[in-house]
């Protein structure tokens, strides 16, 4: 049965420093979580608190209702996949996979069932007499996964297990998890700092900054709605453009320059900090002026960069001409396209 | 040239450990009248009468090697059912005073043995443990358990953590994670350990000679005894020193791969924890 995970006020210090500062998450059954956010904002503390490594200083930990936050990591009905596949070297992959079962006095038979099952899954089956230092990366993170699944989990908990494998294959096992984690129905919570795998793989994800949870919601809403400035800033590839600018009734006046945006009279007079995504910034005959520094082609994008004032602006422009480097263009910005951000707190308006 | 240099100064060093022990073993072949021949002969009759009489003489020193094993194997197999649980606890549970903990154990190593001979002499004559196994082994105890601690705390360091934090998920518990999991891996650190422990316990002689007696007299010990005031039986010694420092050698010889290995530990570290 896979498992709905529900953390309330989660608090983890280590020493001085604050790792986790209040979570508060709710993780639906079957659902795949992750957690982005980049490296040190807690989410990897945030798993091993999930799988009982460690202790939470304060808050409580709920799985299917029951409360779970004192129980030992093997109480839990959790499995999990290390960053460094954690396999037993001294064992060939047959007894990595068995070794669960082992520990909770399976006979042989249904051992040997399930082990002969999990690695068909994840296709070892031809491996199992192997040691894991005779296996490639690919083929050890399989045999890791193959150990995780094989007694079937309410949690899945996966802490960066692509991280060690190079772009093809990375690739390649993204898909393939996301498969298993469909065909086993298991609740997946994943931690990552690469926002495509969470984008791709994710069916919500929390994006993690400085021990809090800045926002929580489908890929596509937070990528389309960022919540906050930070996470604008995290996401897309390459991250939002972020210019400074004052709203005036409609007018916006940005390093200098003042333009009609009249979808962003709602706004009033204030001071703001606008959001474009590259793939919205458009050269055209009315906007900033800018002067285009740098080209790069990429199939058939091209990214341009641009200073504008004394601000850098990224835009990836399909098609059409390539700029000249060092010509002086006109920046447009469309209104409904533009993120609009509060200056002082970061948060989305 | 710098190959050169090392080299030199290997045979140095290798001349300056094998000379003794190559002239033991040429003694341990010659008559008493060869021994004390004047300039010291290199060519000589060979005998084995020297290991006849360390074997069968009359001052057979078999019940003295029976002793030692005893003495070494008991030291060593109490010293490792001890000194891995609490190596383990130390490299990786969060235990108060583990600092302090960590350096007293590393301090009682630094006591000149010399200075606790006459206490513990006093302590085990008030039990009544004096010339006896458990007495002996008791106090060897003392400093083998320190040092197979110190020596162990390093190769449980060396496995990472997600092991065993693996082996927790996997339902194993603390016990089993340690069975299954931990010592397998750390194998080559506990050969290391028990070899050390058993020959420092072999070769022992301070304690064995104030401490023992006519019941437990292991071998170091014996062999004093072909010292004595009106003479000194060189053949017999030589003999009894070859026959005491087989098993030494035969356990190094053995066990070579795992010392080179072990020695090095900590020289490459490698994957840290974050």
């Amino acid at each position: 049965m896979s498992a709905a995970v529900s953390l309330a006020g989660i608090v983890k210090r280590h020493g001085s420093v604050t790792a986790l500062a209040g979570i508060d998450l709710d993780v639906a059954p079957g659902e795949f979580f992750s957690l982005l956010g980049p490296s040190g904002s807690g989410k990897t503390t945030m798993l091993r608190i999930l799988a009982g490594l460690e202790r939470a200083d304060a808050g409580t930990v709920r799985m299917n209702g029951r409360d779970i936050t004192a129980l030992d990591p093997g109480e839990r009905d959790v499995a999990m996949v290390f960053q460094s596949y954690a396999l037993y070297p001294h064992m060939t992959v047959r007894d990595n996979i068995a070794f669960p079962l082992k520990m909770t006095g399976e006979t042989p038979a249904a051992i040997e069932r399930g082990v002969n099952e999990a690695a068909s899954r994840v296709r070892i089956e031809h491996l199992l007499d192997r040691k894991p230092g005779q296996l490639s990366g690919g083929q050890q993170q399989r045999c890791a996964l193959a150990r995780a699944i094989v007694r079937k989990p309410a949690l899945f908990l996966l802490d960066e297990p692509l991280s060690n494998l190079d772009a093809k294959l990375r690739i390649e096992t993204r898909v393939e998890l996301k498969r298993l984690q469909r065909a086993l129905n298991v609740t997946a919570v994943y931690v990552t700092h690469d926002q495509e795998e969470a984008l791709s793989l994710s069916d919500r994800l929390a994006v993690f900054m400085d021990g809090r949870i800045v926002q929580v919601g489908t890929p596509e809403e937070v990528f389309s709605r960022p919540a906050t400035v930070e996470v604008a800033g995290f996401l897309g590839n390459p991250p939002m453009n972020l210019l400074p600018a004052r709203l005036d009734d409609g007018y916006a006046m940005i390093e200098g320059v003042s333009l009609h945006l009249p979808a962003l009279a709602v706004f009033g007079k204030r001071e703001v900090m606008l959001g474009v995504r590259p793939s919205a910034v458009r050269l055209g005959a009315h906007g900033l002026p800018g002067t285009v520094t740098m080209c790069e082609a990429l199939g058939e994008d091209f990214f341009v960069d641009l200073s504008v004032g004394e601000r850098l602006v990224r835009a990836k422009l399909n098609g059409g001409e390539r700029p000249a480097e060092r010509s002086q263009v006109q920046v447009a910005l469309d209104g409904r396209a533009l993120h609009v951000f509060d200056r002082q707190s970061g948060a989305r308006l | 040239m710098r190959t050169a240099v090392l080299l030199a100064i290997a045979i140095v060093m290798l001349v300056v450990w094998i000379f003794p022990v190559a002239w033991g073993l040429l003694t341990s072949f010659k008559t008493e009248r060869d021994v004390l021949a004047y300039p010291p002969e290199v060519i000589f009759e060979p005998t084995l009468v020297n290991y006849h009489d360390v074997f069968f003489g009359g001052a057979s020193i078999v019940p003295n090697l029976i002793s030692s094993l005893i003495i070494s194997g008991l030291t060593t197999a109490l010293t490792m059912l001890f000194a891995i649980p609490a190596a383990y606890a130390l490299a990786r549970l969060d235990l108060p005073w583990k600092r302090a903990t960590g350096f007293w154990v590393l301090a009682t190593q630094m006591l000149p043995p010399v200075g606790l001979v006459i206490p513990y002499f006093l302590l085990l004559r008030k039990v009544g443990w004096t010339d006896t196994y458990q007495g002996l082994v008791l106090v060897y105890l003392t400093f083998a358990l320190p040092f197979a601690i110190w020596l162990l705390v390093s190769y449980f360091e060396e496995i990472p953590r997600e092991m065993e934090e693996a082996a927790l998920l996997d339902r194993a518990g603390r016990l089993r994670a340690l069975w299954h999991v931990i010592l397998p891996q750390a194998k080559g650190g506990i050969a290391v350990t028990v070899i050390f422990v058993f020959l420092n316990s072999w070769n022992e002689f301070l304690f064995a000679v104030v401490l023992g007696g006519n019941t437990v007299r292991p071998v170091t010990v014996a062999m004093f005894n072909f010292i004595s005031l009106e003479q000194t039986q060189w053949g017999r010694l030589a003999a009894a020193a070859m026959v005491g420092m087989a098993p030494v050698i035969a356990l190094g010889l053995l066990a070579q791969q795992h010392i080179v290995k072990g020695l090095t530990v900590g020289a490459v570290k490698g994957g840290g924890r974050r």
